[in-house]
């Protein structure tokens, strides 16, 4: 198991980094009944642990026995029907699934989900809790149709399922569903938190963990606690006992889009546009995230270019990424055959990454 | 053919001989509209109608009206309100009228509803439009060619084709290894005709095996009462083969036929839907190759040119490929020459005396596209324009039709012919070659839009982007991605400045898609707007922006590889989800709750599978497959083994699936 999951705090009481939080969420659900909650933040800040551990809290050990299901739905979309198959993690009392992967049908998946959760209400022998729990991942990521009709559905179903939905960015969560929850902010954890957290695996793991490697670890890190954790198990691996100078090794994406970035650095012609793009299909094709992509070549471009152009290489970059959000976000995405976002995303970003890449004026230099 | 005996029936009333009580029936009753002849002739009438659903109901009308109207030369009747052709009719019939008379009008009605079947019918004593009765014929039935000579087919081929059967009919007939000869040709260049006409000319008889009509819903309901079997076409087509090879001939009761001087002409292969049924007709064409003793032409007739993902274009090919590879000879017609044609086409003005300027021949020549049996039926139809009387109808029932049209040039737009389609790759090149005229031709007007140095280029050496794309049947998607997969290819080597304002303008083209992809599919004129505006961006993109095309030189065109990229992304995405829980799957069973819950794909993209691949080795959830993992213990071993396994086997489903999802997108 990896140590990322191995530590992963179980209980409220064990958490490092959001204390207050999770003593504050503790409070919550032990003294009063639970409303919606919404929780936001960046990667890697903790916002899937506070969730599971607050499960433990209100459900007991039982949370925690899940299974993995591939469920197909068979929903009846007026003229035709529609097949769904999504995976979800369930125990008795809650069912968490990503909505999004149902690509353009995630409306339908909100829907039908929650009514049949509401249908198959557990039943409470020991005058328990009556409601169930259905976690939403990556809520940021439905469409604006699916959160209109997840606000509707909340409000009709209140009584028999709570809500935990989970998101990077609350802006682009509608108005309407914000409201409805209480919203919990997941701020990433300081350095200095990570490298306390280094420090409680190190111990556990009886490891000599020298504090200037830590700091890089976590300085490396950008914030996220999750990649420290990786990166300082992978780095056990690859040479113990540590060195303060020791190598963090990058993620083998970023070093390819430091790779492009080389590349079109060195010769802008057609041909070298064609081998460019040949090397951001494999990107693709790993499931790297065209916007994920974007933003670091554009990380990767900026250290290099010189300062007059820095601003218009800024601007085709905000306004290819502003685009695709914008067919994300704007058009809804419901009912096209084939729930493949990743692959959408892939289509309409990929020309403009090319226009960012070669953008004349850049190049120029 | 009740009809044709209530014909007779009249025949004798008009020869005086005998007046049948049927008939007096029927026009006592006629007002009520209730008799049983009467019925039946409503339903003639009705049938009549449907003969040709698929032409268009306004050719249809066309078509019908001169020989209506011929038969109808009394011109004491309103011709003008012919045109709403049954009420008319009706009127007339009810009217009171003389015996003769009346029996003259319902010939005319006879004529009016099943020229053809009616014309053994009438007595020429009476008919008084005789003399015009040949235009009633269709002149692609009247004008087939009636000797070899008379074939527009391209001389060599016909001579090729003849040559086999002289050789096949002599008397060394045995020394062939095959007696089947495949013609293959698009619609309409003569393929039929031209076996008809060697056997006629070869002095043989020729047995036919014409696909029969499909069987329709009533009269399978009519047949199971009835106590009869439906037989699929495909087993009506086996059994023939069978009866050919058992017997050597379709109907061996002909007496007196010696078996060298048949000829056997498969007009129509039945048509088979899914792989078994094709099977068995492949089956039963290998037999019919191998066994067959008399010579025997099959007739395939080729899907057009457009590059349809159709699975009839598929079984030509395949077909075509099966008699081939079992030894038959191929023969394939080529579209008839525009010059054969219009020889032809001149030849039946001067016989039917319609005078047609050699530009309006040639208009039509030129419409048919390589069709003779197409250009002969339009040269009809554009000959009917000129009627009169049919204008009068014309101008009558179709009041929006505009006036000009009738007389003479005006006519002679796109009305009629097949339409020209290219394939998709012609397309592509097209945008992609950007050829231009090499100097300025164009006059400028006074008022010309001019515009700047850098916005103009020289004039297209092609038709309009937009029509173009139809002509190809290109669906945006498609177009757009074989665009931007080719064009850099296109692009000289140093202008990145063009290749950015194409891409610029496929990027436009792409997200004018991209929302299509979305709800809008519902409603079909935004959907259609939206495809052809992005087609038409992507395509004048391609074309404006690149200002130096590079001077032609072959390039292979590729298929998009986005298309690979966009399934193999799904699969791999299925896989790291697949990955994760099945870590899960493994701690579960050992009683131990890992405390992780599923993340999103991008997270185990950009941060879990790096980092596991780093872990690789020591881990059980290597990232990659193909390295083999170092399992610490044995449980750990078998759990990987299962992993792995039951991966394969989902990779594959999600394959066929991707396929699936990729067929349906074209």
């Amino acid at each position: 198991m990896l140590w990322v999951d191995k530590y992963r705090p179980k209980t409220l009481d064990q958490v490092i980094v959001h204390q207050d939080i999770a003593q504050n969420l503790k409070k919550l659900v032990t003294e009063q009944d639970c409303p919606h909650l919404l929780f936001y933040g960046p990667p890697g800040s903790g916002k899937k642990t506070l969730i599971m551990a607050l499960l433990r809290q209100v459900f007991g050990p039982g949370a925690e026995k899940v299974k993995v299901e591939n469920k197909t739905w068979k929903i009846d979309a007026g003229s035709r029907n529609i097949d769904l198959e999504l995976t979800t993690l369930s125990s008795a009392n809650h069912v968490e699934l990503s909505p999004s992967d149902a690509g353009f049908q995630d409306r339908y998946v909100v829907q039908e989900v929650i009514k049949e959760m509401a249908k198959n209400r557990p039943i409470d022998t020991k005058g328990k809790r009556g409601f169930k729990v259905l976690v939403l991942n990556e809520v940021d990521k439905l469409s604006r149709e699916a959160q209109h009709s997840l606000r509707r559905t909340m409000e009709k179903y209140s009584a028999s399922c709570r809500l935990i939905l989970c998101c990077n960015s609350s802006s682009k969560v509608t108005e309407a569903i914000r409201s409805r929850c209480l919203n919990i902010r997941i701020n990433s954890p300081t350095e200095e938190q990570i490298v306390k957290v280094l420090e409680f695996i190190a111990k556990k793991e009886g490891l000599q963990l020298p504090s200037g490697f830590a700091t890089r670890l976590a300085e490396k890190s950008n914030r996220s606690l999750r990649r420290a954790i990786l990166s300082f198990e992978t780095c056990r691996v690859q040479q113990y006992p540590f060195k303060d100078n020791q190598a963090i090794p990058a993620m083998d994406w970023e070093e390819f889009v430091f790779e492009i970035a080389s590349d079109i650095m060195q010769e802008q012609s057609p041909k070298r546009l064609f081998q460019v793009r040949g090397k951001l299909y494999e990107l693709l094709l790993n499931c790297v995230p065209p916007v994920v992509v974007l933003k670091r070549l554009l990380y990767e471009l900026l250290k290099r270019l010189d300062a007059e152009i820095k601003h218009e290489v800024c601007h085709w970059a905000a306004y290819y990424v502003s685009i695709s959000f914008q067919i994300l976000f704007i058009v809804p995405l419901v009912d096209f055959p084939s729930p493949l976002e990743c692959s959408a995303q892939a289509a309409y970003i990929q020309p403009p990454l090319i226009r960012a890449n070669s953008d004349p004026v850049a190049l120029h230099s | 053919m009740q009809i044709s005996l209530s014909f007779e029936k009249f025949d004798e009333v008009l020869n005086g001989s005998k007046v049948s009580n049927v008939i007096w029936n029927q026009e006592n009753d006629s007002a009520l509209g209730s008799s049983s002849t009467q019925q039946l002739w409503t339903d003639k009438y009705k049938l009549c109608s449907l003969e040709e659903p698929d032409v268009q109901k306004k050719n249809v009308e066309h078509f019908l009206t001169p020989s209506r109207f011929e038969g109808l030369v009394n011109p004491k009747r309103d011709l003008a309100l012919g045109s709403s052709s049954r009420q008319q009719l009706w009127t007339n019939k009810n009217k009171p009228c003389s015996l003769e008379e009346h029996a003259i009008q319902k010939e005319n009605v006879g004529r009016f509803l099943t020229p053809s079947r009616f014309e053994g019918l009438v007595n020429p004593d009476h008919d008084s439009a005789s003399a015009s009765s040949s235009t009633q014929q269709l002149w692609a039935e009247k004008y087939k060619p009636r000797s070899l000579e008379e074939l527009a087919v391209q001389r060599k081929k016909v001579e090729e084709v003849r040559a086999w059967f002289e050789e096949r009919l002599g008397d060394s007939k045995d020394k062939f290894s095959t007696n089947v000869l495949v013609i293959t040709g698009q619609a309409g260049v003569g393929k039929t005709a031209t076996v008809r006409q060697i056997a006629s000319h070869l002095g043989a008889r020729l047995y036919e095996w014409d696909t029969p009509t499909p069987t329709i819903w009533q009269e399978y309901m009519h047949n199971c009462k009835t106590g009869l079997e439906y037989t699929s076409k495909l087993d009506e087509f086996e059994n023939f083969v069978e009866r050919i090879r058992r017997y050597g001939s379709t109907s061996p009761s002909i007496p007196g036929e010696s078996k060298s001087s048949a000829i056997l002409l498969i007009d129509d292969l039945p048509v088979t839907n899914g792989r078994t049924a094709f099977e068995r007709l492949r089956q039963c064409l290998l037999l019919l190759v191998r066994s067959t003793h008399i010579p025997t032409a099959v007739v395939l007739t080729e899907c057009g040119k457009a590059d349809s993902v159709d699975s009839t274009a598929q079984s030509f090919e395949e077909l075509q490929s099966i008699l081939v590879d079992a030894g038959a000879r191929k023969v394939a017609l080529n579209p008839i020459t525009n010059g054969s044609i219009k020889r032809t086409l001149s030849k039946i003005c001067r016989q039917e005396q319609y005078s047609l300027s050699t530009e309006q021949i040639d208009l039509v020549a030129q419409a048919s596209g390589g069709d003779i049996r197409q250009a002969i039926t339009s040269l009809q139809f554009s000959s009917l324009k000129q009627d009169p009387m049919l204008n009068l109808s014309l101008s009558i029932s179709k009041p929006n039709f505009p006036e000009e049209k009738a007389d003479g040039h005006g006519g002679f737009s796109i009305q009629f012919g097949r339409d020209e389609t290219l394939s998709l790759f012609h397309a592509l090149g097209k945008f992609l070659h950007n050829k231009r005229e090499t100097d300025n031709l164009v006059k400028m007007d006074q008022d010309a839009f001019v515009v700047k140095d850098k916005f103009s280029r020289l004039p297209l050496k092609m038709d309009a982007p937009e029509k173009v794309l139809s002509q190809a049947h290109g669906q945006a998607r498609p177009v757009l991605d074989f665009l931007h997969e080719n064009f850099l290819d296109f692009i000289s080597e140093d202008a990145i400045d063009d290749a950015w304002a194409v891409a610029s303008y496929l990027s436009d083209a792409d997200l004018l898609l991209a929302s299509f992809r979305g709800r809008l599919v519902r409603y079909n004129e935004a959907d259609n707007v939206l495809q052809s505006a992005a087609a038409s961006v992507a395509a004048r993109g391609v074309l404006f922006g690149n200002s130096h095309p590079v001077p032609p030189r072959w390039h292979a065109i590729r298929k998009p590889k986005l298309w690979r990229v966009d399934q193999s992304s799904l699969q791999k995405k299925k896989e790291l989800l697949k990955k994760k829980f099945m870590a899960w799957d493994g701690s579960i069973s050992a009683d131990v709750y890992n405390g992780s819950s599923s993340s999103d794909v991008s997270v185990l993209a950009t941060e879990y599978a790096p980092a596991l691949k780093w872990l690789g080795n020591r881990t059980s959830v290597g990232l990659e497959a193909h390295e083999a993992p170092i399992p610490d213990n044995e449980t750990q071993d078998v759990d990987i083994f299962e992993g792995m396994s039951l991966d394969d086997h989902e990779s594959e489903i999600s394959n066929y699936e991707s396929e699936d999802d990729w067929m349906s997108e074209m």
